[in-house]
């Protein structure tokens, strides 16, 4: 990574750049070598998607506070409260990472043509089909993802599972 | 290497974003590029906008590589997402409008003054080097992207705003190519930008919503700064064309004013409750009252909405106190805030709220944008025909106008004033957020492919300081006139020599002039010399120097010189003064003003 991780530092940073430029053109092929002897670098840390998502979902949504609470002791309206701002920037999350859209996209309660079988696991029958039957009744629209853009995480070792860091007040 | 690519670059007070099209598809299809940035430390997202914010990063930080990007590593700085997450916990760390300091020419804003007031530990940026950072990082973007395709090879038009005088124009395009854009970079106005995207999004079709003698009112309140623009459409050679008649002053008053206006009105609301919020708890706060905002003030909105802002700690719910907010409330202090009911002759009010003045920029006194669209439309308005100066469309952009009462709002004061004559909203379709990236990349692509253009030359005319000759009165400064060398609307790629007496300069000293603009004096031409004006009418700008070398074979130690101007073909202006027997000349540059306050 050290070769290309430079590429990247000269292609972004025009005096750095100038620099290299200044050591290859003025000087012997020994002094070339030296930006390449870099140290090497140790293998990134792999971190599952599933954390990086929950991240997401607790920085922007507090989502990991809500479901860890326990909510016994709250009335519906405490709750109610405080889920309106969770449903809200968790939608936002998910609509930004996934684009959720319905499979299927008619009214529920509405007549849906069933071509061959159940389309590949698009659609599922619920009840026996009928034999010759073409056409059923949209009981729920699905949902599909039509993107899966998570962010790409590049920690340490000791952070790979953390879904939010303690916070420290300094003051 | 012939440009691929028109790429628009929306350099936002708040949020940036890049748009591109390509130059080999036969009708523009402008796309957003997508921006991978750091949302958390060591956790890149990609996202449609780059939040204009720079974290300036604690030591340790910089070591374990919280900050690092995919193209660059140690990295003691963090623009965009994460950056604005940090403006609410670490303000003294966080540069958040690096774009209003450009243009605020009582600092130098080659100065490190930012973050403003930042204690000794902090390490800050000038507002060129803030601007210049966030350009870079959407440069990084772009070549991520497109490898192969160096932006600096590509057609390349960055937004400002038509406010913006041409010392701000400067130093944007300063920290442009700094950033690694083209010299062939054009600044476009963001008004203009903005009609441009719906001028794209019409295609032909737009012959059928403006004819000629319209006047379009563009009117554009982002999150720090309102900027208006009266474009207006005639006939030329049986063609339909535009031309951008007039542009406001810089406006320091946005939608971030009526969020943290809410806000204060509900954190009344939790303290009558017994509730002090702590700044975190603010600044969610803040974030909620923009959505509420959003909701409330829909067409359809309900009639009021909670509004709850959860405890510090892990305990969600149990930490969380909320209140009812009412629409009308909410309407009632945005729209008498700042779409104020007033009279089309009234001024903006000048007293200065003293607490914002801390902040070190001058916002302004009087939040009621409808008083300073007033005060706009009123100097368009020629004495004879009050009328024929309506504007008969109008174009919203920015954020706010997400909320459809702040729309009415603003239509409304606009029927108190015109009646039947009011104008009327563009028909077509608007993009609120991302117009101005759009257009401006439709603009690049027609500049190299061709299409309608709207014209309009210099927005500002400018004025050189002169001191007059006469006996010195001990203690009192020379009166001074200023001479116009640019008047309102100067085309590019043309150039006048300012009529004027002979000005002696000093051989071998720098020669400095004191600079000033006006958006409303429109007659002027140059060598015209003013000896009073009022002082909203000429408004002071950096000044301009220049050293006279010694190689002058005039023999004499002073140099008898005039002015000439030029506005370049990518809008640039310049003024020179030219020795009047030889014809040699030097070029002034922009500098410091003597009275800055850093």
């Amino acid at each position: 990574m050290g070769r290309l991780s430079l590429a990247w530092r000269v292609l972004t940073n025009g005096e750095l750049a100038q620099q290299l430029a200044d050591l290859v053109s003025a000087a012997a092929p020994v002094i070339t070598e030296q930006p390449v002897a870099a140290k090497p670098e140790p293998a990134p840390v792999v971190r599952n998607d599933a954390v990086t998502l929950l991240a997401s979902l607790q920085r922007e949504a507090r989502l990991v506070d809500f479901l860890m609470e326990p909510i016994d002791e709250y009335s519906d309206a405490q709750i109610g409260a405080a889920v309106r701002d969770i449903h809200r920037d968790s939608r936002t999350v998910l609509d930004r990472l996934f684009a959720i859209s319905p499979v299927v996209d008619q009214s529920e309660g509405s007549a849906v043509e069933i071509s061959d079988g159940v389309a590949g696991g698009r659609l599922r029958m619920i009840g026996e089909t009928e034999s010759g039957r073409t056409s059923g009744t949209l009981a729920h629209h699905g949902w599909q993802a039509g993107r899966c853009e998570l962010p790409t995480w590049n920690g340490s070792t000791q952070a790979v599972g953390v879904i939010a860091p303690a916070e420290i007040d300094a003051g | 290497m012939p440009a691929k690519y028109a790429i628009g670059i929306d350099l936002g007070t708040t949020n940036s974003v890049l748009a591109f099209a390509s130059l080999d598809s036969e009708i523009p299809q402008v796309e957003l590029l997508p921006i991978p940035q750091l949302v958390a430390p060591q956790t890149v997202e990609r996202r449609d906008s780059l939040p204009s914010f720079l974290y300036v990063a604690r030591r340790g930080e910089v070591e374990s590589h919280e900050f690092d990007l995919p193209w660059a590593e140690n990295c003691e700085f963090a623009v965009g997402e994460v950056a604005r997450s940090q403006s609410s916990e670490n303000p003294d760390r966080t540069v958040g409008t690096a774009k209003s300091w450009l243009c605020h020419s009582r600092v130098d804003r080659h100065q490190p003054i930012l973050p403003w007031k930042a204690p000794d530990n902090v390490p800050q940026v000038s507002p060129v080097t803030a601007s210049q950072r966030y350009l870079e990082h959407l440069v990084a973007s772009w070549t991520q992207a497109f490898p192969d395709e160096p932006i600096a090879q590509q057609q390349v038009v960055l937004t400002v705003p038509a406010s913006f005088d041409a010392s701000a124009r400067e130093l944007t395009r300063e920290a442009a190519l700094a950033a690694g854009l083209p010299d062939s970079l054009v600044l476009l106005e963001e008004p203009q930008a903005a009609t441009y995207a719906w001028l794209s999004s019409s295609g032909d079709d737009w012959r059928k919503s403006l004819a000629a003698g319209d006047r379009l009112l563009v009117c554009d309140v982002g999150g720090g700064t309102t900027d208006l623009t009266l474009v207006a459409a005639g006939e030329e050679d049986g063609e339909l064309q535009l031309r951008r008649q007039a542009v406001g002053n810089h406006l320091l008053v946005g939608g971030d004013n009526m969020d943290l206006a809410l806000a204060y009105h509900v954190s009344e609301l939790f303290r009558e409750k017994g509730t002090d919020l702590d700044p975190w708890q603010s600044v969610s706060l803040w974030h909620s009252c923009r959505a509420a905002k959003e909701t409330l003030l829909a067409a359809d909105g309900p009639e009021t909405q909670t509004i709850s802002v959860a405890g510090r700690g892990s305990r969600l719910i149990g930490g969380s106190v909320s209140v009812e907010v009412n629409r009308e409330d909410v309407a009632r202090l945005l729209v008498d805030g700042f779409f104020t009911k007033c009279d089309v002759s009234e001024q903006p009010s000048r007293q200065r709220v003293s607490g914002f003045q801390e902040i070190g920029l001058p916002y302004e006194a009087d939040t009621a944008i409808t008083r300073h669209l007033a005060s706009f439309l009123q100097r368009q308005t020629d004495e004879e025909s009050a009328d024929s100066s309506a504007p008969t469309h109008l174009l919203f952009n920015g954020g706010v106008f997400k909320s459809d009462r702040l729309q009415q709002a603003l239509l409304d004061r606009l029927a108190d004033w015109y009646g039947d004559a009011a104008p009327q909203i563009l028909a077509g379709d608007h993009d609120l957020d991302y117009a101005v990236g759009r257009g401006a990349a439709f603009y690049a692509w027609t500049s190299q492919r061709g299409g309608i253009r709207i014209r309009g030359g210099t927005p500002r005319s400018y004025y050189v300081g002169i001191e007059t000759a006469g006996l010195a009165i001990p203690g009192a400064p020379r009166p001074m006139s200023a001479l116009c060398v640019v008047p309102h609307g100067m085309e590019e790629g043309t150039e006048a020599d300012v009529p004027s007496e002979e000005i002696g300069l000093v051989v071998g000293e720098s020669a400095r002039f004191r600079i000033f603009s006006s958006s409303s004096r429109a007659d002027d031409v140059p060598g015209d010399k003013l000896k009073r004006w009022s002082a909203d009418e000429l408004v002071e700008t950096d000044s301009m120097e220049a050293t006279l070398n010694a190689d002058v074979d005039a023999g004499d130690e002073y140099v008898p010189v005039r002015f000439q101007s030029r506005i370049t073909e990518l809008g640039i202006f310049e003024l020179s003064c030219v020795h009047t027997a030889s014809g040699e000349s030097w070029k002034l540059e922009f500098s410091v003003r003597d009275d800055a306050e850093v």
